[in-house]
């Protein structure tokens, strides 16, 4: 124990003795073991040793460059948008107006186009073009694009001091400081009673008097203030900006310091002068024309147009007025075209083509085309022969024709249709019907039969008057074909009968040959009666050899001559007719 | 050749514009004041030898309810008051003047003309005004656009004042 305290003692003593250099000792010791700047000691000195090397030289800033610019391009490619945040207040106004000066300038360069093409100014240009003979791109240059720059100022922003001015050679520059000076009070006037000047650079960027018109462009220490009369093109605009940043660049420090001095700024003087030119119509080629030409073509071609759709169609329509006034049946009381719409009323005879049909196969657009037709009978020539044809039914083959009141057909008809015609009523218009010119024909079913029948002929063994049994199928087909006759004529009032005729060949004696041939001709009608067909409208009569049926071959001749032919007379009772 | 722009500040009625017609060259009508409200003329004086251009702007007499409008001030080398003798408060009110002009574009060479001196039975200024002015730091010259008495060394003494001052 008393060991223990001795040692405490000890210890104690040497703290009150040596406690602040043992604290000093420990920290030497650290910074020995360490030997190297720890991030905290770093932080306490790096903004000062920055601060002394600055100042001393650029190394740093060199030793430093390339790291900023890896780190930069490290931050663009991490969050470009970080980046974009940054610096869009710096470029956002310079991007803004430089779209907004472009675009000035396309409106300016459009309206220009437009407006020298199709005002009533451009009218007057191609009159007076058209008068003196003079292309018109050339009056248009001679009265739209002559412009001069007349004179040029320079002026310091802030004092509105005139630094320097240039002026065409026949104008008066005496008081070029006083007009800056007022130029500069009334662009403080303007800015100050619109509230403009908030936006940095706003103000008075042109006014106009008369002719003259005044382009102000603004920098940052001056101003340029360009004196136009006539047109200017939107190009100088963009030179006088130019020329202002040129200026800013080469006078710099000179328009910092300015006191009042403008004898630094007379090397300004040749940039100011650059800009005045007189530009006279022939120092400028036509091209300028070309879009109010193009524009005037193009409304020629549509005019043209338009004019030739619309005589097309007025064409059209007289063609199909002129055709429904001449179609038979077609009465035209009002006709009327109209822009969109057109109207056509008049009476039509039911019989008359359709005159939508009319004006549709001549191209008219009949959907446009109002119509109100009325019915009507027309006593058209052409209508009452139609009528008559169409009430008295009439055959294809009989024509009509209308002179004065008569009505004259002509062709062939039958008996029965001649025989109700007759007895008809009139037809409106028609007074008296000659059919004269008109052959009377049979029904067509019956000179069917008729010939069908006529064609036969039934074929009997050498001097037999016995009928072979090939024959009897061709009775039945003839009893067939008549009855069939018969059954017609009894609806339409003709009356039928049927000759039979027997004849024989050249052997044998004429009187044997004579009975032989009535004993054929009377077999046939009994067979034929057999079939139905009354005996008493079926004449026989036997010819022997004194008609023959002529045939080239000698055995044929003999053949056929052995034979039994038949004669068909219809007779139409009611209008005498008979064949 | 130097130029300097000088702004002439006064009230109503002082005589600026008197001052202004008689001495130097004009090229704007009168109207300038009451459209635009200020009227730009020009006085060449000759500082043995230099010449030197002063741009005069002469701002229009406001009454003492109308500031002046300071875009105007904007660039000035000078400012040249002016004080009708004969009232009291033109006088008067040309330390609020300063001030105006003073918080718009600093602290530059100043002159005060004491104006229509010829008229001596109406003067109403004392010598412990004129100390006032001076004390203040303003240069005063007692002037008379009638005889022309202190014009010309007025603007003279501004146009010195400016062309040291740089």
């Amino acid at each position: 124990m008393p060991e223990e305290g001795q040692s405490q003692e000890f210890s104690d003593l040497r703290e009150l003795l040596l406690g602040q250099e043992k604290e000093r000792l420990a920290e030497l010791e650290r910074r020995l073991d360490e030997l190297e700047l720890s991030p905290e000691e770093l932080a306490d000195y790096l903004p000062e040793a920055v601060a002394l090397r600055a100042a001393r030289d650029k190394q740093l800033a060199r030793s430093l460059a390339p790291t900023l610019e890896d780190a930069f391009s490290e931050s663009v490619e991490r969050n470009p948008r970080l980046i974009a945040h940054t610096i869009f207040p710096i470029i956002g106004p310079a991007i803004r107006k430089s779209i907004a000066e472009t675009m000035a300038g396309l409106v300016e360069t459009l309206n220009h186009a437009i407006e020298s093409s199709l005002s009533w100014q451009g009218l007057k240009w191609r009159v007076e073009a058209l008068r003196t003979g003079v292309p018109y791109a050339q009056v248009v240059i001679k009265h739209a694009l002559v412009y001069r720059v007349e004179q040029v100022f320079l002026i310091h922003r802030e004092t509105g001091l005139l630094l320097a001015n240039a002026a065409a050679a026949d104008l008066d520059t005496q008081d070029a400081d006083l007009i800056s000076g007022m130029m500069t009070a009334i662009r403080d006037f303007v800015q100050d009673s619109f509230g403009s000047a908030a936006d940095g650079d706003g103000g008075l960027r042109t006014f106009s008097v008369g002719e003259r018109t005044v382009l102000v462009e603004q920098g940052p220490r001056a101003l340029l203030a360009v004196v136009v009369s006539g047109q200017h093109p939107p190009s100088l605009v963009e030179r006088i900006q130019a020329t202002l940043e040129t200026i800013h660049l080469r006078f710099s420090s000179a328009l910092t310091e300015f006191e009042g001095d403008a004898a630094p700024f007379e090397p300004s003087q040749p940039l100011l002068e650059e800009l005045l030119e007189t530009v006279l119509a022939t120092d400028r080629p036509g091209t300028r024309s070309a879009a109010p030409r193009v524009a005037w073509v193009v409304i020629l071609a549509l005019v043209v147009l338009v004019a030739a759709l619309w005589i097309r169609s007025a064409l059209r329509w007289n063609r199909a007025i002129t055709a429904l006034e001449n179609e038979p049946g077609v009465v035209l009381v009002e006709t009327e075209r109209g822009l969109m719409r057109s109207h056509l009323e008049g009476l039509v005879d039911p019989l008359a083509t359709d005159p939508g049909l009319l004006l549709d196969s001549m191209n008219v657009d009949t959907s446009r085309v109002e119509v109100r037709w009325q019915s009507y009978l027309s006593l058209d020539p052409e209508m009452v022969a139609a009528r008559a044809r169409q009430v008295w039914d009439a055959p294809t083959s009989v024509n009509f024709r209308l002179v004065h009141d008569t009505l004259i057909a002509s062709g062939t008809a039958t008996f029965d249709w001649m025989h109700g015609l007759t007895s008809s009523a009139a037809l409106p218009g028609v007074s008296h019907i000659d059919i004269s010119g008109v052959a009377p024909t049979l029904p067509p079913e019956l000179a069917t039969h008729k010939q069908r029948i006529e064609d036969q002929k039934v074929l009997f063994e050498i001097g037999s008057a016995a009928l072979p049994p090939a024959a009897l199928d061709l009775i039945s087909d003839i009893a067939g074909s008549f009855g069939e006759m018969l059954d017609i004529g009894r609806v339409r009032g003709y009356d039928m009968s049927l000759e039979v005729i027997g004849r024989s060949d050249t052997t044998g004696t004429s009187e044997v040959n004579q009975l032989l041939s009535l004993q054929r001709a009377n077999v046939v009608r009994g067979s034929l009666a057999a079939r139905g067909i009354p005996s008493e409208m079926i004449a026989t009569v036997g010819i022997g050899t004194s008609d023959p049926i002529r045939s080239a071959d000698p055995d044929n001749r003999s053949a056929l001559n052995r034979s039994v032919s038949f004669s068909v007379s219809v007779t139409y009772p009611g209008g005498g007719g008979n064949q | 050749m130097i130029q300097k722009k000088i702004c002439m500040v006064g009230v109503f009625g002082t005589g600026k514009t008197s001052l202004v017609q008689q001495f130097v060259h004009s090229m704007f009508s009168e109207k300038y004041h009451s459209t635009v409200g200020v009227k730009i003329d020009r006085k060449e004086v000759d500082l043995s030898g230099t010449k030197v251009n002063l741009l005069l702007w002469d701002l229009a007499g406001r009454d003492e309810f109308e500031d002046i409008p300071t875009s105007y001030l904007r660039g000035s080398a000078g400012i040249f008051y002016v004080v009708d003798g004969t009232r009291r408060e033109t006088f008067d009110q040309i330390a609020d003047l300063r001030d105006l002009v003073n918080g718009a574009i600093g602290d530059v060479p100043s002159l005060v003309a004491l104006n229509k001196k010829d008229l001596t039975d109406q003067w109403r200024l004392g010598k412990g005004d004129h100390n006032t002015l001076v004390e203040a730091g303003l240069h005063t010259i007692g002037t008379s656009a009638k005889t022309g008495e202190g014009v010309e060394e007025a603007f003279i003494w501004l146009a010195n004042a400016t062309v040291k001052s740089e």
